[in-house]
């Protein structure tokens, strides 16, 4: 969640929407299952044009290209048609079958054994086998423990493979880890040739359905069809990628035809892209309270807070009705540990300068600490917060800083500011990522010292009963609603913008699978 | 122009003998210092030929009324800066037919009132220019007269010092001081300060440099007035003309570059406003909403340009020459170029 | 002349010095690049690991010596942001771009301010005269980042006239005709006076007694002439694009120079990247400065070298 305006989340099964240019344009994302979706204007099925070539900008250039190396959304939104992994997920965010042929299975609580797939090989020539699963794990595992890695996060349970035979190989984890298969979606699969190698960045070599053309640093990213794609080849002959981080500059190249797709289209640009599709997705901006110390160390203060916030006309404002208010947790429906007993917080003003004026800090100052242009509207949002809470009876002094300065903010165990904004993505779909991270004591983004919370969350992790997890997680967004740890505001969602010609439908894990994408004549 | 043409020659130590030659191909600052011959012609414009007394008084009601705005901005603006929330955001400008006289030039996405910002935002950036002219020029003066007036070694190190800053990539020390050191009104003015002075100390200490030639100035030391007597009463008073023409340009110059600053985001920062953050909040909606960019782009343009109808319009106030060569077939005024950093 | 070669290289190794310890000094003021190199989830102990491996620990004195000790091998240190990569090699991919967008817009400034404001000064306070007026007003008023956002809104989209960003030469035209814009405010400006004191002049008036040819006398004689402060002003012009203004030019229209690097470097405290960049532009404008220094001597013979 580094780099780029902000990186696109996966989200399960909730309803994606994809509008032509000229419709209504503000229609909430429809609850519909989710893998059909109008993608044209013309009542008539459009003929894809084969070997065309594309171009598509994003919001951010990759810093890497090693797919083990960085954890980053440029690098991902590439390396994803380059590099494949074990496990696929549907375009609504289901595990399925890739490389492997099937989920994995259990050997013992800390051994996954995966079936692989026959007669896959990589761009280079070499196959696909136990051989190259192994050397994939065991290279993850040296970069995490030399720390050259920013997926530790991600890989840090593995401990290694190992071979059983050419299409079966083994997946060790140090603890029971209900993460796992989540995680072998995550891992790209490299040849095992490159199991050493300190950095695949010039010259990527994947299974995947595109190989890796050119690279000019600054400039762009070009790859081409693999035409022995394992999957069959595909329509588009050539891609290139371009890089821009100003939202009004990459759609006046979407306008003029330069681009046939953009990521993060603004909310406001809906109407002037040609064409548009957009897809819940997993972002949730969200201000971190301080429950320990100062003036948000008081429940009801913190209730106020999210009482004051109008969630629904962030939504519906900020992000142009682009966006559902957050259900009071940070996680989407969909995802092992929603509580679907919860609702957000209402919008209720007079109720909130009543808490605030209760707990006798009204006129006192809340620091409200953000940042400006990593993720999608966080300066608006930021702002209206701020004003909301001024209505409240607050003295706010909002600090909008350098990401650097921000980050420091965000990572002070110390001295944590009263709030703190920041916007939450789940990449690898599964809730452990989240709570750990902002809910459970110590995270790097928390800013509680709860301990049952905490002990909830890692009880959760080690579960490998899915329903058991469930249950366990729920438990602890409860509490963490009850609390009140957060402001929660919105979901938004993934918004792209397309040329006429292309025809796509945005997956809610937010890749961008060329092999998905066709154009017209 | 007299003072910024006389130019001391022969040069009175090595140092300026140097300078002489090679500064005058550079920089802009030379405008206002270097040789006569070649800089003003390079700087001559058209607008003493072409702006009757007229344009210039009319631009400085325009600037007297515009600071006076900004004065009583609280006054004068209906809402405050940062004042309304997402219920009233995006409201159209009065010349539109959804418009309302409410908002005479609409809301911003945020729900605050175009108008009262740029009236704010205008306060923050004349406060920045007239701050960042009095620091960089107080401080550029003194190191000017240092210089000019002791000579030898301490005029070669500061000028050398002055050499150096002025080689250097000035937007883009900016940027990076800002981005460490953090976006605020003091940083900019800092920031714009240590990156401006120069121009005032090469030129004060070439006006104290031919001053010093001058018989009176002599005659003066000869009597024995103390050195400071001597640049307080008979330097200083002689720099007032040339001073404040640079100033007001040098005061175009700055908000200009804080507009730049602020557009590219590394500037001011909420909750603060100026007219460079304003066009910047606009900036990713410059296809659904192209007035937030182009209504400040408008008013800054109309600021600046002002400004050096000003300038010319004091140079030629101050110096008879000039008056006199206005009459003259080829006369002109001159301006420098009004640059970013 | 030698002597005066070498103190101007002095100089400019003092400028390319001072440059470097400013910048190294205001980097390392705050914070360092840890935090931007590792994801949000990182631990305590990463960071500090990886902040003992990059040597932002010790001391800035130390810090500037062993980057010191390096420079002089050509080793400015790797990105932080570019993953792996020289921080020279990456400024090397990005300034052809720069140059080539200076040289475009430069060159167009060129051309039209010295057509202008020859036709201007043959005929003063006709259509020519108008337009310039109406240029160096605007040029001298109006923000660059406005023009480009005005140029980019208006041209390049609505109209569907030129792209831009990287791609054939084509994308160049609307970048290069947003840096140049001011520039010709300001340099057809300089033309024109100084051609028109030129035509003035006593020899002109000779050559004309003479007999010579009005075009013959305007370009060989007072264009020559006019070449003085026009080289002066040229010179600035060039540096303040390389310097500055391509900055905002290439950040409006996404063009992948040193400017939009400068940028990137900037918020992503980039320190090693920041430092090369400004090296290298404080480089040019050194050679630059040197270079305009002996273009003007040789059309100015009148000044020597001392």
């Amino acid at each position: 969640m580094r780099q780029g305006v902000r990186v696109l989340g996966p989200l399960l099964a909730l309803g994606l929407v994809v509008t032509a240019c000229g419709s209504s344009g503000d229609e909430p994302s429809t609850a519909a299952s989710s893998t059909s979706a109008a993608t044209s204007d013309s009542g008539s099925e459009p003929t894809a044009a084969a070997g065309a070539e594309i171009t598509i900008a994003l919001g951010s250039e990759p810093t890497s290209l090693d797919p083990h190396i960085v954890d980053d959304g440029g690098e991902r939104a590439i390396n994803d048609n380059i590099y494949e992994t074990l496990l696929f997920r549907t375009p609504d965010g289901v595990l399925e079958p890739g490389l492997a042929t099937d989920l994995p299975t259990q050997v013992d609580p800390t051994t996954w054994e995966f079936k692989l797939r026959e007669g896959v090989t990589f761009h280079d020539g070499s196959p696909f086998n136990a051989d190259s699963v192994v050397a994939t794990v065991e290279r993850m595992v040296r970069l995490v423990a030399d720390g050259k890695t920013d997926n530790d996060g991600f890989f840090g349970s593995l401990t290694g493979a190992e071979k059983v035979d050419d299409t079966t190989v083994r997946i060790m984890t140090a603890a029971e880890d209900g993460v796992l298969p989540a995680r072998m979606y995550w891992l790209k699969q490299i040849p095992a040739s490159a199991k050493d190698s300190e950095d695949l960045s010039d010259a990527p070599v994947g299974t995947g359905p595109y190989k890796f053309g050119s690279r000019n640093v600054g400039v762009d990213v070009t790859l081409e069809a693999n035409a022995d794609y394992w999957g069959g080849a595909p329509s588009i002959a050539k891609v290139t990628y371009e890089f821009s981080d100003d939202s009004a500059t990459r759609l006046a190249g979407l306008k003029s035809g330069k681009y046939d797709l953009i990521t993060n289209l603004g909310p406001q640009d809906v109407q002037a892209a040609p064409k548009f599709a957009a897809v819940a997705g997993q972002e949730h901006p969200i201000l971190i309270l301080d429950a320990d110390e100062g003036i948000t160390s008081d429940v009801n203060v913190r209730k106020a807070l999210n009482l004051a916030v109008d969630k629904e006309a962030i939504a519906k404002n900020i992000f142009g009705g682009y966006a559902v208010v957050d259900a009071g947790q940070l996680l989407s429906p969909s995802i092992v540990g929603y509580n679907d007993q919860l609702s957000a917080y209402p919008y209720d003003p007079a109720q909130a300068k009543q808490l605030i004026e209760d707990a006798g800090v009204a006129g006192q100052t809340i620091q409200l600490v953000g940042e400006s242009g990593r993720w999608l509207k966080d300066k608006e949002l930021l702002e209206a917060v701020a004003g909301y809470w001024t209505e409240a009876g607050l003295d706010v002094k909002l600090e909008i800083l350098e990401f650097g300065a921000y980050l420091d903010v965000l990572f002070d165990r110390e001295n944590r500011a009263d709030a703190i904004y920041v916007s939450s993505s789940n990449d690898i779909l599964d809730a452990d990522r989240q709570l750990s991270t902002y809910y459970q004591a110590g995270g790097i983004g928390s800013s509680n010292s709860n301990q049952d919370l905490s002990a909830l969350i890692d009880t959760g992790r080690t579960e490998l009963d899915s329903a058991a997890r469930a249950k366990t997680y729920a438990e602890a967004v409860k509490i963490a609603y009850d609390e009140a740890y957060f402001v929660w505001t919105v979901n938004n969602e993934d918004l792209y913008g397309l040329s006429e010609r292309m025809q796509w439908t945005p997956r809610v894990d937010a890749k961008l699978l060329v092999k998905e994408m066709t154009v017209t004549g | 122009m007299s003072e910024l043409e006389t130019h001391p020659s022969p040069a009175p130590d090595e140092y300026t003998a140097r300078t002489h030659d090679e500064e005058a191909a550079t920089h802009a600052e030379e405008a206002l210092e270097g040789r006569p011959f070649e800089m003003r012609a390079a700087t001559k414009g058209l607008f003493g030929e072409l702006l009757s007394d007229k344009t210039g008084l009319f631009a400085s009601v325009f600037l007297i009324a515009v600071v006076l705005v900004a004065i009583f901005a609280p006054l004068v603006a209906p809402y405050g800066p940062t004042e309304g929330n997402l219920s009233s955001s995006n409201i159209s400008p009065f010349w539109k037919s959804d418009g309302t006289w409410s908002h005479v030039l609409g809301t911003d996405q945020q729900g605050y009132d175009m108008l009262s910002r740029l009236i704010y935002g205008l306060r923050t950036s004349l406060l920045i220019g007239f701050a960042v002219v009095a620091v960089a020029g107080t401080f550029g003066v003194l190191m000017g007269l240092l210089s000019g007036y002791k000579g030898g070694r301490t005029d070669r190190i500061l000028m050398g010092w002055v050499d150096v800053q002025v080689a250097f990539p000035g937007l883009l020390l900016a940027l990076i001081m800002i981005a460490i050191l953090g976006g605020s009104v003091r940083t900019v003015i800092l920031v714009l300060s240590f990156n401006g002075w120069m121009v005032y100390a090469r030129m004060t200490r070439g006006v104290v440099l031919s001053l010093k030639e001058r018989p009176f100035v002599e005659a003066a030391e000869v009597i024995g007035c103390k050195p400071r007597r001597v640049v307080l009463t008979h330097i200083l008073p002689n720099l007032v003309s040339s001073l404040s023409t640079l100033a007001v340009l040098e005061f175009a110059r700055i908000l200009l570059a804080e507009a730049t600053l602020s557009f590219l985001g590394l500037g001011i920062q909420y909750p603060e406003v100026s007219l460079g953050l304003v066009a910047n909040n606009g900036r990713d909606y410059l296809f659904s909403a192209p007035r937030f960019i182009i209504i400040p782009g408008i008013v800054l343009s109309l600021l600046v340009l002002n400004v050096n109808f000003v300038a010319s319009w004091l140079r030629v106030l101050f110096d008879p020459q000039e008056r006199e060569k206005r009459f003259a077939a080829n006369a002109t005024s001159s301006t420098t170029p009004g640059a970013t950093t | 002349m030698g002597r005066y070669l070498a103190g101007r290289l002095l100089q400019g190794l003092a400028v390319i010095f001072g440059v470097t310890v400013v910048v190294f000094v205001i980097t390392r003021l705050v914070g360092d690049p840890v935090d931007f190199i590792l994801p949000l989830s990182a631990s305590t102990e990463q960071r500090a690991r990886l902040r003992t491996d990059l040597g932002f620990d010790r001391s800035i004195a130390s810090q500037f010596w062993s980057f010191l000790g390096d420079a002089v091998h050509l080793d400015f240190g790797n990105s932080t942001f570019y993953r792996n990569q020289g921080t020279l090699s990456v400024v090397w991919a990005f300034l052809p771009k720069t140059l080539e967008l200076v040289a475009a817009g430069m060159l167009l400034a060129f051309i039209v301010s010295i057509a202008l404001g020859t036709l201007a000064a043959l005929k003063p306070g006709k259509i020519t005269d108008k337009i310039l007026v109406v240029l160096s007003l605007g040029g001298l008023a109006t923000p660059q980042f406005f023009l480009c956002q005005v140029l980019l809104l208006y041209t390049s989209v609505e109209f569907n006239l030129v792209q831009f960003g990287p791609g054939p030469w084509t994308h160049l035209i609307m970048p290069s005709i947003a840096l140049a814009l001011p520039a010709i405010g300001r340099l057809s400006m300089v033309v024109r006076s100084a051609m028109i004191d030129e035509l003035n002049t006593q020899y002109v008036k000779a050559a004309r007694a003479k007999g010579i040819a009005r075009w013959r006398i305007v370009f060989i004689h007072a264009l020559r002439n006019a070449a003085i402060p026009f080289v002066t002003l040229f010179g600035w012009e060039l540096i303040r694009a390389l310097a500055g203004v391509t900055v905002v030019v290439e950040n409006v229209f996404n063009w992948p120079g040193l400017g939009n690097l400068a940028i990137t470097a900037i918020k992503e405290r980039d320190f090693f990247l920041i430092q090369t960049i400004v090296l290298v532009v404080a480089v040019m404008v050194v050679v630059i400065n040197i270079a305009i220094d002996f273009i003007y001597r040789f059309v100015d013979p009148r000044v020597k070298l001392s």
